[in-house]
């Protein structure tokens, strides 16, 4: 039974346990929009369970697309991306990848819904479509949602329409709902980006407790002091392909500033 | 789609020209012809003295004809909604791939361009005269009318909502139940009273056709030279459309400030 609240390590439901290693491996991705010039040439690295790797790079440097590919809601022109060793799924009726979780950069909540009802979207993957369709969610999903929801400390909001929320607690609710995948990797988009300092703080620590559990979390920013603090890996993305992929430890700052600007 | 074009600034010329045109036009139709005008303006002068007073002894058969056309306009657009929804699914790209998406746009705009009036014709010739084929006619433009407006609204809904539901790996379905449809309820609500609006304005012409409704009685009326109860159903007639439309107007308003309330960007 999932009593994660409680347990000792303060294990976050929803994360799967894997053991250190490469969660997401990307290899030689290129991408195009359209007849435009490429904007990635080349994209190659690895993001490991239970790290925090940060994208750096300019503005339109290719971030948010990047992350769209990893997701699978883009097609690269070339190169592939692996999940714990194999490609990223396509199921039937274009079904993508439940392994991959993606929290877009507006956060993608269905702002009339309740809290609960988004984060049991979450699990749809593995809920029987006809059963889901009928909103008969199975009754250990909800007690999940609920378990996760009080973890990440909006357990009593469980009831309330996602729009009647402040901007931290729907970054909770997203999380909550990445959670309901059983994620091995997480994807976020400027993710603490519209947050004041002290509630990005809070969220970017209860990520890193998300990581912990051993999931790759993997966003962008454009925030160097997040990623003093948060990051355990950095990425920077320069002309399409990576300038830096390095410990977060093994850089400084002013390094850093250099590569992304060029 | 949201392109705005710049505003259209009308030469001297063009406006030259179509006033030239639309004078011709006028002489084509033979409204260029002053002695007709001038029958015509005494005419309505004799026709507007016979339609007051109103006859009140009609009242109660016009009264009840109008609710015939609440009744079907009413039913007509929830027949229309009933179709229109699947449809309107069906119609976006995400939930159906492009080419069944674009097959089903087709279709349901070669259902639009045949009136909600020619379509009960189809249904007077197929089910016979009654407010039945009003029913149907109505159901049918209204399906096509809806179809449009409801695929339109799903496109609207913000795509980061989509994909982020879409990358929990969801199916098509799912992916309406769970983000197109709530996202969108709000629209589709106010766009189901506004059609409703309007077909209770196009349902009361129904009867001209033999599809029901206060339209026979309007028609009728006419046709007998009987003014005074023609203006007892015009009265009718204009009264209930202006309480519905005022309702309608209320409470899409309501839907119309939570839809835009829930679109706004945190
Ligand atoms: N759907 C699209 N169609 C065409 N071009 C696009 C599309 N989305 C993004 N682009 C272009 O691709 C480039 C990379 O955009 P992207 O959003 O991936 O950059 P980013 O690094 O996330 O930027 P930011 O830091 O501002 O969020 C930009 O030049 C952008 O204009
Ligand atoms: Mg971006």
């Amino acid at each position: 039974m999932r009593t994660a609240l409680h347990s000792e390590h303060n294990h976050v439901p929803g994360a799967t346990r894997v053991t250190p290693g490469t969660a997401i491996a990307v290899r030689d991705l290129w991408f195009a929009y359209r007849d435009a010039a490429p904007i990635l040439r080349g994209v190659t690295f690895d993001a490991y369970a239970g790290e925090v790797t940060m994208i750096l790079g300019e503005s339109g440097g290719g971030k948010t697309t990047l992350l769209r590919i990893l997701k699978g809601l883009v097609t690269p022109l070339r190169g592939e991306v692996e999940i714990l060793g194999n490609p990223l799924k396509r199921g039937r009726m274009g079904r993508l990848d439940p392994r991959v979780a993606y929290i877009p950069q507006q956060l993608g909540l269905i702002r009339s819904q309740s809290v609960l009802t988004n984060v049991l979207t979450g699990a749809l993957a593995r809920t029987g479509t006809l059963r889901s369709l009928f909103g008969l969610m199975p009754a250990g999903h909800t007690r999940e949602a609920e378990a996760i929801l009080r973890t990440l400390g909006i357990g009593e909001k469980a009831a309330l329409p996602v729009q009647t929320l402040s901007g931290g607690e729907r970054q909770r609710v997203a999380i909550a709902r990445s959670l309901m995948q059983h994620p091995t990797v997480i994807l976020a988009d400027e993710f603490v980006s519209q947050l004041d300092v002290v509630t990005s703080r809070e969220i970017m620590t209860l990520a890193r407790s998300v990581a912990d559990q051993g999931v790759a979390l993997v966003m962008t920013t454009h925030e160097l002091d997040l990623a003093r603090e948060f990051a355990d890996r950095v990425i920077v993305l320069r002309d399409g392909a990576v300038a830096v992929d390095s410990p977060a430890r093994e850089v400084d700052e002013a390094a850093l500033v250099r590569a992304i600007r060029g | 789609m949201n392109l705005r074009l710049p505003p259209v600034r009308p030469g001297k010329l063009a406006m030259l020209g179509v006033s030239g045109a639309l004078l011709a036009v006028l002489w084509h139709l033979g409204l260029a012809d002053g002695p007709l005008l001038a029958r015509g303006a005494r005419n309505i002068g004799v026709f507007a003295q016979d339609l007051v007073p109103p006859d009140t002894s009609v009242l109660q058969t016009v009264a009840g004809a109008m609710v015939e056309t609440i009744e079907i306009a009413f039913a007509g657009t929830m027949l229309g909604f009933a179709g229109a929804l699947p449809l309107a699914l069906a119609a976006n790209d995400t939930v159906s791939g492009r080419p069944v998406a674009a097959a089903v746009r087709t279709f349901l705009a070669l259902v639009r361009t045949i009136p909600a009036l020619l379509w009960a014709i189809v249904f007077v010739v197929a089910v016979g005269l009654g407010a039945g084929a009003g029913v149907l006619g109505l159901a049918m433009y209204s399906m096509g009318y809806m179809g449009k407006l409801f695929a339109d609204a799903f496109d609207d809904i913000d795509p980061e909502v989509v994909e982020a539901v879409r990358g929990v790996g969801v199916g098509r379905l799912q992916l309406a139940r769970f983000a197109i449809l709530p996202e969108a309820a709000n629209a589709v609500l106010a766009q189901t009273l506004f059609v409703f609006e309007y077909n209770v304005r196009a349902s009361s012409i129904l009867g001209f056709v033999g599809a029901g409704g206060i339209g026979f009685y309007l028609l009728g009326y006419v046709q007998s030279l009987q003014y005074d109860a023609l203006m007892m159903a015009i009265l009718v007639t204009f009264a209930a459309v202006v309480v519905i439309d005022q309702a309608s107007v209320r409470i899409r308003r309501r839907f119309l400030s939570v839809a835009s309330h829930t679109s706004a960007r945190s």
